[in-house]
């Protein structure tokens, strides 16, 4: 296995940082996630960040286009966008997995979202095997390997004094190639998972989802909900955004922004009808969608088990007790 | 080979192609008809009936409407007055300048119609899209049946197409016009009921129905459609959801796992009856 040992990491990350854009976890008093390399950071490997890597395709506000008025005339104009080659080095099974949800609906069903694209398609993934999960994960119980990426380019694993790097793809191939003198050729067995303190059993969820939309269920459930939106912002397979204009005297341009399903103005028309007009109908609309529609449409579910939604629920609700309630729920 | 900037909004699909409003026609006292060309007097796209479009005049907002009708060089879009966005074109004159993005959505089943009598029933604005697939039938003649249109709105000042209702339609061989108001009104010698109960009245056989209206009204027609024997999988209507994207990215427009703006907006109510009412 190629190695580096953790002290020299910061010695590849600048190497590479000359070649690419490199993307790193990174903790800082307040908040931690995935930011531009530069020389000085400490990298963080403990644990995952707490906002999820969706905003290096999917930028929370993305200027999309401007335009200039002048009298009854509108002048419309693309940004040029330089998106240079990117490495994202750190990420974790579940936001793999997230990526992979990610692209199913920017990039299928019959309409590629150019905005996504260019960004992902310059996109190296260099994820991290994860061997201490923290107290809300349960990729596992979502049929992840928290030690083995899928669609990573390259696996790296954490053996202790040093960091062991696997290609998976030629890409990732070309990469370890480019900056082979920095890496030792090491006999290394990665370490194995601890265990999972959280468990989900999704099997047959989807399918018992489908009969459950007039259940009782969803009065409860959405009963907490204080309808913030903190489980959209940092789920890392949300993708619904708004597309709103900033304008200034004449001129002006329009930005698509993340929106969150709990928002009462996100179904509500012009006219002022409103197909999802309380709670109960928005929470049971988030929950049909990881569990069931998403699955339906896409054949995969929209959760990744990453957790982020359980640490930060300011009222608690935890969707691995919310499937659990619908697994015991009689129908 | 290099790619134009007229080639990058093309292929961007977030992007509208810059338009511009050519004759702006009231249909009633909030609703008018805009004429929509490119820059430089085109079609921006071709739409088949029941498609939709994103409208925008960016400094102000973006919208799906759907597209009522077509000529040869512009596109047409029938908007009644609720929003910022309708507000704002309401006031607007002819040669305004506005962004146009589509066509999207499925649009009505052609082939399944082609050869069968049709019923079309529509409420209030519930007619402009109703209108697209009128205006083919008309246009291609020979392929269908019988036509039949029963509309109604709540006054004589709200009807809309005023011309196709009571001149253009009529006129035409094996097409039968019904038209009814809410209440009673001076001057007006025509049938006087909602349509549901219209419908009824005029006790139609089971055949291919499109229909679009209020809530209200459709949820009523599909009763009386429903004791006349119609058959579910002959019943199409089309739905309207807010929608930002257009191309099933955004989420909004979702009923159960469908997008309305990638799937719809037209249904069946057999494929409606299978999705969670929430629309």
């Amino acid at each position: 296995m190629k190695t580096i040992v953790k002290s020299r990491l910061a010695e590849l990350l600048q190497t590479m940082a000359q070649d690419f854009r490199v993307l790193v976890p990174v903790k800082s008093e307040t908040v931690s996630q995935f930011v531009p390399w530069q020389e000085g950071l400490t990298v963080n490997l403990e644990g995952n960040t707490v906002l999820p890597p969706k905003d290096i395709f999917f930028p929370q506000t993305e200027k999309m286009y401007k335009f200039k008025v002048k009298g009854s005339s509108v002048d419309i104009e693309e940004f040029a966008e330089d998106v240079q080659k990117q490495v994202i080095f750190g990420i974790r099974s579940c936001d793999m997995q997230s990526i992979d949800c990610l692209d199913k609906v920017f990039l299928t069903k019959g309409y590629e979202d150019t905005f996504y694209k260019t960004k992902r398609d310059k996109t190296l993934l260099v994820a991290l095997a994860c061997t201490k999960p923290q107290d809300t994960c349960f990729c596992e119980s979502l049929g992840l390997n928290p030690l083995e990426a899928s669609g990573a380019d390259i696996q790296v694993y954490d053996l202790g004094d040093a960091l062991g790097f696997v290609a998976k793809t030629p890409e990732g191939e070309e990469l370890l190639a480019k900056y082979a003198s920095l890496f030792t050729e090491v006999n290394a067995v990665p370490q194995k998972v601890e265990g999972f303190n959280l468990k989900a059993e999704v099997a047959g969820i989807p399918e018992k989802l489908a009969k459950m939309f007039d259940h009782p269920i969803w009065d409860e459930v959405s009963q907490k909900c204080l309808g913030c939106g903190a489980c959209a912002y940092l789920c890392p397979t949300c993708h619904c955004f708004d597309i709103s204009g900033n304008v200034k005297a004449d001129q002006g341009y329009k930005f698509r922004c993340w929106d969150c399903c709990m928002f009462s103005e996100y179904t509500r028309m012009a006219g002022g009808h409103n197909p999802r007009p309380s709670k109960k109908e928005r929470v049971r609309n988030r929950f049909m969608h990881k569990l069931y529609y998403f699955q339906e449409r896409y054949g995969q579910l929209l959760c990744t088990g990453c957790g982020r939604c359980i640490a930060k629920c300011p009222v608690g609700m935890d969707i691995t007790a919310i499937i659990e309630k619908i697994k015991e729920a009689e129908v | 080979m290099s790619v134009s900037t007229a080639d990058i909004k093309r292929i961007n699909p977030l992007i509208p192609i810059r338009g511009k409003i050519t004759k702006i026609v009231q249909e009633t006292p909030d609703v008018k008809t805009f004429h929509v060309t490119t820059l430089d007097g085109q079609k921006p796209f071709i739409p088949l009936p029941g498609q939709l479009a994103m409208f925008s005049i960016p400094q102000v907002g973006e919208a799906m409407f759907s597209i009522t009708s077509q000529g040869p060089h512009h596109l047409e879009m029938s908007i009644k007055e609720v929003g910022q966005l309708t507000r704002f074109l309401h006031e607007v004159e002819e040669g305004q300048e506005c962004g146009i993005r589509g066509p999207y959505g499925n649009g009505f089943p052609i082939d399944y119609c082609k050869g069968k009598d049709l019923l079309f029933i529509g409420g209030g604005i519930g007619l402009a899209p109703v209108r697209s697939l009128i205006n083919y039938c008309v246009e291609n003649r020979k392929d269908f049946g019988k036509l039949t249109v029963v509309y109604g709105a709540r006054s004589y000042a709200d009807l809309v197409f005023k011309e196709d209702l009571f001149e253009n339609w009529p006129k035409m061989e094996n097409m039968e016009v019904f038209v009814t108001i809410d209440r009673p009104e001076e001057g007006w010698n025509g049938h006087v009921g909602f349509v549901p109960a219209y419908v009824e009245e005029l006790n139609f056989s089971p055949m291919v129905t499109i229909t679009c209206g209020p809530p209200i009204m459709i949820k009523f027609v599909l009763q009386s459609l429903a004791k006349m024997g119609f058959n579910d999988k002959d019943v199409i209507t089309t739905l309207e959801m807010r929608m930002k994207c257009g191309i099933g990215k955004c989420g909004r427009c979702n009923i159960g796992s469908c997008y309305v703006c990638l799937d719809g907006p037209v249904f069946t109510l057999e494929q409606l009856k299978l999705l969670p009412p929430e629309y």
